[in-house]
């Protein structure tokens, strides 16, 4: 298995049911839906080592993140962008401090240099107008894409976005969609992207390579394009 | 059921616990200070600076009122009650001692941990409940560096700053008592000066420094411990500072043992 995110053998949800194995293509966008108790919301924390299956391991370009020494799995965190559920922005910091965190804490650009990207992406992602508002005095659309747009900040290959669409029109979510892929090269989109969530808006449906449900009995059943 | 020392040792052993808990994640904290990047401790830099911003300079008014009342009061009516008896030298003793050496780091360190302490672990602990720290390491920060360590330095940096600003103002608003009593300034200053070693210099700055860390640590520890049900945030804050309390009393007991 070469895929830039591969599940092998991890337990989710129903006791009986077998452990999910998948590999995700490169430059495609996956979305693995379930219900609530399906197990499908601790995909994007086993991806990244946050915390770790009781079984079976996770292999991200091919590293197993929760068996490195603290300070490389930090370190090897960055080559993947998240976006979890809830968006997982800091109150305290504006959308434009937020987007801004992980370049100036992890990368060694210069000041203007991150000023520069920070502008760029929020640009890009249609919070500019609003960026030294903090999270709680803009809308939900707005923190989503905040929340995107600091997740993409190191330009990673390989996204995982928890729940990303819920409670956004279907124009909104087609544009966050497209940002996240980062556009289109020979091979597909820029980016591997892994969705996860219980259920995605039709317009999006359509524009996803792969949709996977977890069911009730715990199978991974894909669903017809 | 158990009996009375069982139950007696399981709680002490649980305290004991919580307490190696606490010491382990302080070491962590000055651990994962030695793994800052140079454009990590920029960042770290400016939560600390933010931090004193909060912790000592919005309580300089507090301090100030609470160190001019104690002293004045305490400096009064040691210049009537010592006059009577001719024993006013004694007047530096009280000030240098009970004041400067005892009183000071106390009533400085108590006023952080009541006022930032309290904030600090209702913050964390909200960051905790709203996903925030579980999204920082996601990003590749570390919360050590990030929360703790900052909070750490300011409340290092804060204790000692107000408890300076607390002597100071102790011995002037003694100053103003001793004339307000009719004692002249010469002799106040003479009485003080004499009576101030570098022992005592050395006792209050490991004070404030130990002061300091506890305000910073234990609020953190029990912020950081929270696992992700809103309600746990007031008992975090509450434990956080009742915790701060005990551990500064024992701290200032263990310095007069000491000294």
């Amino acid at each position: 298995m070469t895929g830039p995110l591969v599940f092998e053998q991890i337990p989710l949800g129903a006791r009986a049911a077998p452990p999910l194995s998948l590999e995700l293509p490169a430059h495609a966008t996956v979305a693995i839906l379930g219900d609530e108790n399906s197990g499908v919301g601790t995909l994007g924390g086993y991806a990244l080592g946050l915390e770790q299956p009781p079984a079976g391991r996770v292999r991200v370009f091919g590293t197993v993140i929760v068996d490195l020494p603290e300070r490389d799995r930090l370190a090897f965190r960055r080559q993947v962008g998240y976006l979890p559920a809830g968006d997982g922005l800091l109150q305290n910091l504006s959308l434009r401090d937020n987007v801004a965190l992980p370049l100036r804490f992890g990368s060694d650009a210069s000041p203007r240099e991150i000023e520069g990207r920070v502008t760029v992406m929020l640009t890009a992602v249609r919070v500019g107008a609003v960026a030294r508002l903090r999270p709680s005095q803009v809308n939900e659309e707005e923190r989503r894409r905040a929340a995107l747009a600091r997740a993409i900040a190191f330009d990673p290959s390989l996204l995982i976005l928890e729940q990303p669409f819920d409670g956004l029109t279907g124009r909104t979510a087609s544009e966050l969609l497209e940002f996240a892929r980062g556009g289109e090269t020979a091979e597909g989109a820029r980016r591997t992207v892994l969705i996860t969530g219980q259920d995605l808006p039709a317009v999006i449906h359509r524009r996803i390579e792969r949709v996977y449900r977890l069911t009730r009995a715990g199978t991974l059943e894909l669903e017809p394009a | 059921m158990t009996d009375p020392l069982s139950r007696l040792g399981g709680s002490t052993a649980r305290r004991l616990s919580r307490l190696g808990a606490l010491a382990r994640f302080g070491f962590g904290a000055l651990r994962a200070a030695t793994a800052l990047t140079a454009a990590g401790r920029a960042v770290a830099l400016r939560v600390a600076i933010n931090q004193i911003r909060f912790t000592a300079v919005h309580a300089v008014g507090l301090v100030v009122f609470l160190s001019g009342i104690l002293s004045f009061l305490v400096i009064s009516q040691a210049v009537r009650e010592l006059g009577r008896y001719g024993a006013t030298d004694f007047i530096g003793t009280l000030i240098v001692i009970a004041i400067v050496r005892e009183l000071g780091p106390l009533i400085t360190a108590l006023t952080v941990a009541g006022r930032s302490g309290t904030a600090i672990a209702a913050e964390l602990a909200t960051n905790k409940v709203l996903g925030e720290v579980r999204a920082l390491e996601a990003m590749g920060i570390d919360p050590r560096q990030y929360l703790v360590l900052p909070r750490f330095v300011g409340g290092l940096v804060s204790v000692f700053i107000l408890l300076v600003l607390f002597d100071v103002v102790a011995v002037s608003a003694g100053f103003a008592a001793a004339g307000f009593n009719g004692m002249s300034g010469e002799r106040y200053t003479e009485i003080v000066l004499r009576s101030l070693a570098f022992k005592d210099v050395l006792l209050t700055v490991g004070k404030a420094l130990t002061f300091g860390a506890i305000v910073g640590i234990v609020p953190s520890y029990f912020g950081l411990a929270v696992r992700g049900a809103p309600t746990e945030i007031p008992v975090a804050a509450s434990r956080a500072t009742v915790a701060s309390i005990v551990g500064i009393f024992l701290c200032s007991a263990l310095f007069v043992v000491i000294g």
